[in-house]
C-alpha cells in the first residue's frame, strides 16, 4: 500500500487502529502487572525465574513479542501522525487560551504519551535491552546446561573459579536446577568456556537490585503515574472510539476505567515499594 | 385590470383533482432544459426547489444567509397542522378547512384553503419519510397536541422545534438535489431586482433576477423560465418583531414595484405570547410558543392597586391570591378559554394593559401561569412538554417559570398579506410565483397557529410542482435565456444607482436609527388596533421620516464589499414604501377582521365587527411609482361552500 | 456596565487581521451580547471611528445557528447550552475586558472580521446527510411505528443547529459531533436505515476531505454545544463507521 492510500484511510479508521493497538497494550499491561507480582515472592526468584524462562523460550510468546513491539510502534506512530495532522486544521490559533471544560486526560494524551515513551526507554534500558543483549545485566542459566554441554576445550581456571564461587555463594535454586545472579563478567567467562550454554537475563535479581535504590524506585513511581494518566484516557477513549459508548453504559465504562486504572497502577507500584521496604 | 384567480371548475372538494387532471405537463427530456429560480430557502423555497429539482428541472436557489438551513422557518416552535384524524377526535379535511376559514375571519379564498387542508396529510407522510423525528407516544405512533382556534388535536410537533425539524427535512431534500446536480445553491445572495422580458407576443414575463453577492458586494445576473419567490413576510417593518434580523420584505416589494399586485398588506398577525420588551436597545422579540397556552393560564390582577404594586416592584405575582386574579380569557371566552385565536388573545392582553392592569416594569405584560398545570400533571410532565421553552425563557429573563409565572406580551409575528397570487400561486406577473408567507393566499385576515408550516410545505411540495409545470409546458420553445440583454443591463444599472444614491447621502444617522423610529410609528399607530385618526397620522409621519432618511442616513464602507449596513439600508428604503401601503390598506378597510382591528368597527364587548357587505374582497394594490397612492383592485370572495357567520369563540 | 472590547478585525479573506480595542459604556445587564455589539456599531458609525464590526446573526433566539463568536476563550461565551445571541451582559462583570474572536478552523475561512464561511457543513450534509426520498409516493406517516425511546434519541441528535461551535472548541477543529449528530439522528429511525452504510461513508470522507480534524475524545464539542448534543452521538458515528467497514461493498456493474 503506498503512502497516499494510507493517508487516505479515513480519520475514523486511523483512530480505530490507534484504539485497537491501545486496547491490546491495555491487555498486555494487565498481564505484565500480574507477572511482576512474582517479584514480591521471597523464593529467590524460583517462580519468577520459571515464568521468565517460559516467556523467553516459548515460540508463540516470541511471536507475540514481535506483535507487541509492532503494536507499540504503530500506536505511537499513528498517534503522532494524527496529532501532527490535527494541528494543521487550525492554522491561526486563538489568542485567548481555551476555557472550555474538557477531558484533560484526552487533551494531554499526546503529552502523557510522549512522557511515557521517554520513561519506556529508561525502562527498556533497565530490563528489556538486557534480553536483547544491548546492555549488560544479571543472568541466570540452567545447571543442566553445564552438565550436558561438553566444554570445547579444557575449562579455564578462571571459569572454574567463577563457577565454584556461584555454587558456594548459594546462588543456585533449591532444587539445584538453576544458577542465578550471574554477573556480566562471570557470564562472559562462563560463556567462553561453555559456548552452548544459554544464559537468560535474571530479571528477578535485576529488579530486586534496582528497586533497592531509592531514586530508581521514585523514578518508577513517576513512570506508573504517567501510565495511569495515559490509560485513564485510553480505557474510556477506546470504548468511545469503538462506538461502545452508550447512554446506558457510559457510567459503567467510566467506573470500569477507574478501577482498571487503579488496579494496574497500584499493582505496578507495589513491587518497587515492596522490594524497597524489604517485603 | 381584472383579477383572475383561475379557480378550477367543479365542487370544492374536487377542484384540485380536476386541476391536476387537466393541467399540462412537461416531458422528462425537456425538464432539464427549463430553468427555474427559487428565491429563499425556508420551508416553501427549500421544499419547492427540492421537489422541482427531483422532477428534473434546472433550479437555482438563493438565500441571504450562509446556509439554506438558517431560514427563519427554523424558529417555528409549536407544530404543523394536518387533517390526519389519528386521534379519532372527529378531524377531517372539511373540518381543517372550516377551522382555517373561520380562523381567517372569512377573508381567505375557499378553493386555496380547501386544497391546503387536502394536502396537509401528505406533508406529514413526506416529512416522516424524510426522517423528521416527530413526537411519538409509547405505541410508537405519532403524537398530537391541540392548538389555538381548533377543538381537535391535529398538531404534529417535534418538541418545541417543529419548524427546525421540518426545515432540516426540506434542507435534506434540497441538499440531495444539490448533490445530484439538479439544484444549484447560491448562499449570501440577496435579490435586488426582478428582470422582465417581453415575449414575441408582447407579454412581459419574469425571466430573471439581479442579486447582490453579499460577500463581494458585486451584482450577479441569473436568468430562468420562471421565478419563484419564497422570501417570507414583512413583519420587520415594525422593527421589533419575532422575525429574524435579516428577514425582510424587499424581494416581494421589488416584484410589487415591477407590477405584481400586493394583497391585504394590513393583515399583520400579532402573536400573543412573546417575551415583553425591556429596553430601547432591544433588537428583536422572542416568541414563546403558542402551545404554552394549552396548559398555561393567562391572568392579570383583578385590582388595579395590585397591578400598580407589581409594576412598582412592591408585589410579586405569587403574592396575588387566587381570587384576586382575573383569568380574562377564560372569563370572556368560556368555550375556547386560553385557546382562542391569536388575534383575539393579543387584543385581550392589550385591552387589559391599556385599562391599567398590566404587569412587569413597563406595565406592558400579562402573566402566563403554569402553577395549575404543574399541580395537575407534575413538574416532570410539564418539563417534558415545555422544558426547552422554559429554559429559553429563563435564559432571556433570568426568571424561573416553574416558580413564578411567565410574563408575556403580544408582538408582531406573521404577515398574512403578501403578493397576490391566483390558484396556481402565480402573481400578476406571468412567470413569477410566490409561495409561503410571501404570498397572501390561505390565511385570510388571521393565521391559525401551526398553519404557517403547513402552508409553506404545501406550496413547496405539493402545489408548485404541479402549477409551475403547467406554466412551463409551453416555455420550452423559448430556449436558453441569455443574461446579456438590455433588460438585464437596465435592471443591474437601476440597482447600482439605488446603492450609489444611498451611499452618496453620507448623512449623520445610522440605518437602525430610522428603522427603530419607523417601527415605533407602525406599532403605535398601525399596530394591534387602528383607527382613521391614527392611520392618517401614521401616513404623514412615514412620509416625513422617509424624507429624513433619504437626507440623513449614513451608509459606511464601500458598495462592493461585505457591507451589512448597505443591506439594511436597501431593505429599509423598501420598508418605507411598504409601511405606506400597509397604512393605506388599513385606512381603506373600514371594518375589523382577524388581525386588522379598527376601533371604529367593534361589537359591544370589543370584538371584531366585520362588514361583509362592503369588504368581502381581497384588496390587491398596484404600484404607481414612488410615493404615489396605489390603485386598488378587488378580488371578490365568493363563498360557495361555507356559510358565513360571525366568528365566535365564546360558546 | 462598562466594558473594554478587543475585537478581531480583518478586512477580507486575504487581508491580515489584528485585534482592535474599543470601549462601550452604560450597557444594561439585560442587554444581550449581540445588542451590545449593535450599540458599539452604532457608536462606530456615528463617531466615524471605523467600519462597523461585521458578525453573523439572524434569528437572535438561539435556533438558526448563524451567530458564533469565540468570547474570552469559549465559543458562544461563558455559559453552557446557549448560542452567542442568548448570552446576556449580566453574565459579565462591570469593567470586564472581553476578547472576541471568530471561529478558527482551516475549514471555516474568515470572510470579514468575525464572519466565517461555514459552507463546509452544507457540503457534508450534501454528501449524504438525508434520506433520499423524492416528493410524494411515501407510506402513511403511521405505517412504521418508531419506539418512543428511539424517536426521542433521534430528536436529541437532530437538534443540532449547525453553528460550528463544536469545530471552534475542538483542539483538532474536528466536526465529529456535527457529523455524528446527523448520522445518529438518521440511524435511530427506520427511515434512515436503508442508506445508513452509504451515508456514514460519504459524510465521513467528505468531512476528512474538507479539512476537519479527527476526534481525540476531549469532548470540548459536547461542553460547548448550544444544544448540548452528547458525545454518545460520536460513539454512534464510530459504530456506524465500523458497521460500514464490515458491510459488503456491492458495486453495481457499469
Amino acid at each position: 500500500m503506498d503512502t497516499n492510500k494510507l493517508i487516505k484511510i479515513s480519520s475514523i479508521t486511523k483512530k480505530l487502529l490507534v484504539a485497537l493497538f491501545g486496547a491490546f497494550l491495555l491487555v498486555f499491561l494487565l498481564f505484565h502487572m500480574c507477572a511482576n507480582l512474582f517479584i514480591l515472592a521471597k523464593d529467590g526468584g524460583e517462580a519468577y525465574g520459571a515464568f521468565t524462562h517460559f516467556m523467553g523460550t516459548n515460540v508463540i510468546v516470541k511471536v507475540l513479542e514481535v506483535v507487541l513491539l509492532g503494536t507499540f510502534l504503530l500506536h505511537i506512530c499513528l498517534s503522532v501522525y494524527l496529532w501532527w495532522q490535527n494541528r494543521k486544521n487550525r492554522p491561526v490559533r486563538y489568542h485567548q487560551t481555551s476555557r472550555t471544560k474538557t477531558a484533560k486526560g484526552s487533551k494531554l494524551a499526546i503529552i502523557s504519551g510522549s512522557l511515557l515513551l521517554v520513561c519506556l526507554i529508561f525502562h527498556f534500558y533497565d530490563f528489556y535491552f538486557v534480553k536483547l543483549n544491548f546492555v549488560e545485566g544479571t543472568y541466570m542459566v540452567k545447571t543442566e546446561e553445564f552438565m550436558n554441554s561438553e566444554p570445547d576445550q579444557e575449562i579455564s581456571e578462571e571459569a572454574r573459579v567463577a563457577f565454584m564461587n556461584l555454587i558456594n555463594d548459594g546462588k543456585t535454586s533449591k532444587d539445584m536446577q538453576w544458577i542465578r545472579q550471574i554477573s556480566a563478567e562471570d557470564k562472559a567467562v562462563l560463556q567462553e568456556a561453555f559456548p552452548k550454554a544459554e544464559f537468560e537475563p535474571d530479571f528477578y535479581a535485576m529488579a530486586r537490585q534496582k528497586f533497592s535504590i531509592w531514586h530508581i524506585v521514585l523514578g518508577y513511581l513517576v513512570f506508573f503515574l504517567v501510565v495511569g494518566l495515559h490509560i485513564r484516557h485510553g480505557f474510556e477513549s477506546a470504548f468511545q472510539t469503538f462506538g461502545l459508548n452508550h447512554y446506558k453504559y457510559s457510567r459503567l465504562v467510566e467506573i470500569l476505567g477507574i478501577i482498571y486504572c487503579w488496579v494496574v497502577c497500584l499493582g505496578f507500584a507495589i513491587v518497587p515499594i515492596g522490594v524497597f521496604f524489604g517485603l | 385590470m381584472v383579477l383572475d384567480s383561475k379557480i378550477p371548475e367543479g365542487p370544492l372538494s374536487e377542484k384540485w383533482t380536476n386541476y391536476k387532471i387537466k393541467q399540462k405537463l412537461v416531458n422528462p427530456a425537456n425538464k432539464r432544459k427549463l430553468d427555474i429560480i427559487v428565491v429563499g430557502t425556508g420551508l416553501a423555497g427549500a421544499s419547492a426547489a427540492a421537489s422541482l429539482g427531483a422532477l428534473g428541472f434546472n433550479v437555482d436557489i438563493f438565500c441571504i444567509q450562509d446556509s439554506p438551513r438558517r431560514a427563519h422557518s427554523i424558529a417555528a416552535q409549536g407544530g404543523i397542522n394536518a387533517a390526519k384524524n389519528y386521534q379519532n377526535d372527529g378531524d377531517s379535511v372539511e373540518r381543517l378547512f372550516r377551522d382555517t376559514i373561520k380562523g381567517g375571519d372569512y377573508r381567505a379564498r375557499e378553493a386555496n384553503v380547501y386544497r391546503l387542508a387536502e394536502v396537509s396529510g401528505d406533508i406529514i407522510d413526506q416529512c416522516v419519510a424524510q426522517g423528521v423525528p416527530f413526537a411519538r407516544d409509547y405505541s410508537g405512533l405519532l403524537d398530537n397536541r391541540s392548538f389555538g382556534g381548533a377543538q381537535v388535536s391535529r398538531t404534529f410537533y417535534a418538541r418545541g422545534q417543529t419548524g427546525q425539524q421540518l426545515l432540516l427535512g426540506a434542507y435534506g431534500a434540497l441538499s440531495r438535489e444539490i448533490n445530484r446536480g439538479t439544484v444549484k445553491l447560491h448562499t449570501r445572495c440577496e435579490m435586488e431586482e426582478l428582470v422582465l422580458v417581453k415575449d414575441k407576443d408582447g407579454k412581459e414575463r419574469a425571466r430573471g433576477i439581479i442579486v447582490r453577492n453579499l460577500v463581494s458586494g458585486k451584482l450577479e445576473r441569473y436568468a430562468a423560465h420562471a421565478v419563484v419567490l419564497a422570501t417570507g413576510g414583512y413583519g420587520n417593518v415594525y422593527f421589533l418583531s419575532t422575525n429574524a434580523m435579516n428577514s425582510n420584505g424587499s424581494a416581494a416589494w421589488i416584484c410589487h414595484r415591477k407590477g405584481a399586485l400586493f394583497a391585504n398588506p394590513c393583515y399583520v398577525q400579532i402573536h400573543p405570547t412573546c417575551i415583553p420588551v425591556h429596553g430601547d436597545y432591544q433588537s428583536k422579540l422572542t416568541l414563546m410558543s403558542e402551545s404554552l397556552r394549552n396548559d398555561g393560564r393567562i391572568w392579570v390582577p383583578k385590582k388595579k392597586e395590585d397591578a400598580e404594586a407589581i409594576r412598582a416592584g412592591q408585589k410579586k405575582a405569587n403574592d396575588i391570591p387566587e381570587e384576586e386574579r382575573d383569568y380574562y380569557l377564560e372569563r370572556r371566552y368560556p368555550a375556547f378559554g386560553n385557546l382562542v385565536p391569536r388575534d383575539v388573545a393579543s387584543r385581550a392582553a392589550k385591552e387589559r394593559c391599556d385599562a391599567g392592569y398590566g404587569v412587569g416594569s413597563t406595565g406592558l405584560a400579562v402573566y402566563l401561569d403554569f402553577a395549575d398545570a404543574i399541580k395537575r400533571l407534575g413538574k416532570k410532565v410539564v418539563e417534558q412538554k415545555y422544558g426547552n421553552l422554559f429554559q429559553m425563557y429563563q435564559k432571556i429573563t433570568d426568571d424561573n417559570p416553574y416558580e413564578t409565572p411567565m410574563m408575556i406580551y403580544p408582538a408582531v409575528h406573521y404577515t398574512m398579506g403578501g403578493l397576490w397570487v391566483d390558484y396556481e400561486l402565480q402573481t400578476t406577473i406571468p412567470g413569477l410565483f410566490a409561495a409561503g408567507e410571501a404570498n397572501f393566499s390561505d390565511h385570510g385576515a388571521n393565521r391559525l397557529g401551526a398553519s404557517a408550516l403547513m402552508q409553506g410545505l404545501a406550496d413547496g411540495y405539493f402545489v408548485l410542482p404541479y402549477t409551475l409545470q403547467n406554466y412551463l409546458s409551453d416555455q420550452i420553445t423559448i430556449g436558453h435565456i441569455s443574461t446579456d440583454t438590455p433588460e438585464f443591463d437596465e435592471a443591474e444599472q437601476s440597482v447600482r444607482q439605488r446603492e450609489q444614491r444611498l451611499m452618496d447621502i453620507k448623512g449623520d444617522k445610522t440605518v437602525d436609527y430610522f428603522h427603530k423610529r419607523l417601527g415605533h410609528i407602525m406599532w403605535e399607530y398601525v399596530g394591534m388596533s387602528r383607527n382613521e385618526e391614527s392611520l392618517t397620522k401614521a401616513a404623514a409621519m412615514i412620509d416625513e421620516l422617509e424624507n429624513e432618511f433619504w437626507q440623513h442616513v449614513q451608509v459606511p464602507g464601500d458598495i462592493e464589499s461585505f457591507n451589512p449596513e448597505m443591506e439594511k439600508a436597501l431593505r429599509l428604503a423598501d420598508y418605507f414604501e411598504l409601511a405606506r401601503l400597509i397604512t393605506a390598506d388599513a385606512l381603506h378597510r373600514k371594518e375589523s377582521c382577524g388581525g386588522h382591528f379598527r376601533t371604529e368597527s367593534q361589537t359591544e364587548d370589543g370584538e371584531t365587527k366585520r362588514d361583509d357587505e362592503n369588504f368581502m374582497y381581497v384588496a390587491a394594490w398596484e404600484y404607481q411609482g414612488h410615493a404615489n397612492p396605489e390603485t386598488l383592485h378587488k378580488e371578490e370572495l365568493n363563498y360557495e361552500h361555507i356559510k358565513i357567520a360571525t366568528r365566535n369563540y365564546k360558546n | 456596565m462598562n466594558f473594554t472590547l478587543h475585537i478581531w478585525r480583518q478586512e477580507n479573506a486575504k487581508a491580515k487581521g489584528h485585534f482592535e480595542t474599543y470601549k462601550v459604556s452604560d450597557i444594561s445587564p439585560e442587554c444581550s451580547f449581540l445588542e451590545m455589539l449593535d450599540i458599539l456599531n452604532e457608536q462606530l458609525i456615528n463617531d466615524h471611528i471605523a467600519h462597523p464590526v461585521c458578525f453573523d446573526n439572524d434569528c437572535r433566539e438561539g435556533i438558526c445557528g448563524m451567530c458564533g463568536l469565540y468570547i474570552n476563550g469559549r465559543p458562544h461565551g461563558n455559559d453552557d447550552g446557549i448560542t452567542t445571541c442568548q448570552l446576556h451582559m449580566r453574565k459579565f462583570h462591570d469593567g470586564d475586558e472581553i476578547w472576541i474572536e471568530p471561529w478558527r478552523a482551516k475549514a471555516f475561512p474568515i470572510i470579514r472580521d468575525l464572519v466565517v464561511d461555514r459552507s463546509a457543513f452544507d457540503k457534508i450534509i450534501q454528501s449524504g446527510g438525508y434520506v433520499s426520498v423524492t416528493t410524494g409516493g411515501v407510506p402513511d406517516a403511521n405505517a412504521i411505528p418508531v419506539p418512543k425511546r428511539f424517536a426521542d434519541m433521534a430528536m436529541d441528535a437532530a437538534e443540532c443547529i449547525g453553528c460550528g461551535a463544536c469545530v471552534a472548541a475542538c483542539k483538532n477543529a474536528s466536526a465529529m459531533l456535527f457529523v455524528g449528530a446527523k448520522v445518529a439522528h438518521l440511524a435511530m429511525l427506520p427511515q434512515g436505515q436503508v442508506e445508513a452504510n452509504e451515508r456514514v461513508k460519504k459524510m465521513v470522507c467528505k468531512m476528512d476531505e474538507l479539512g476537519f480534524g479527527s476526534c481525540t475524545n476531549t469532548y470540548a464539542c459536547e461542553a460547548e454545544c448550544p444544544k448540548q448534543i452528547k458525545r454518545q452521538n460520536i460513539a454512534r458515528l464510530n459504530r456506524e463507521w465500523i458497521k460500514q467497514l464490515f458491510a459488503g461493498n456491492h458495486k453495481p456493474e457499469e
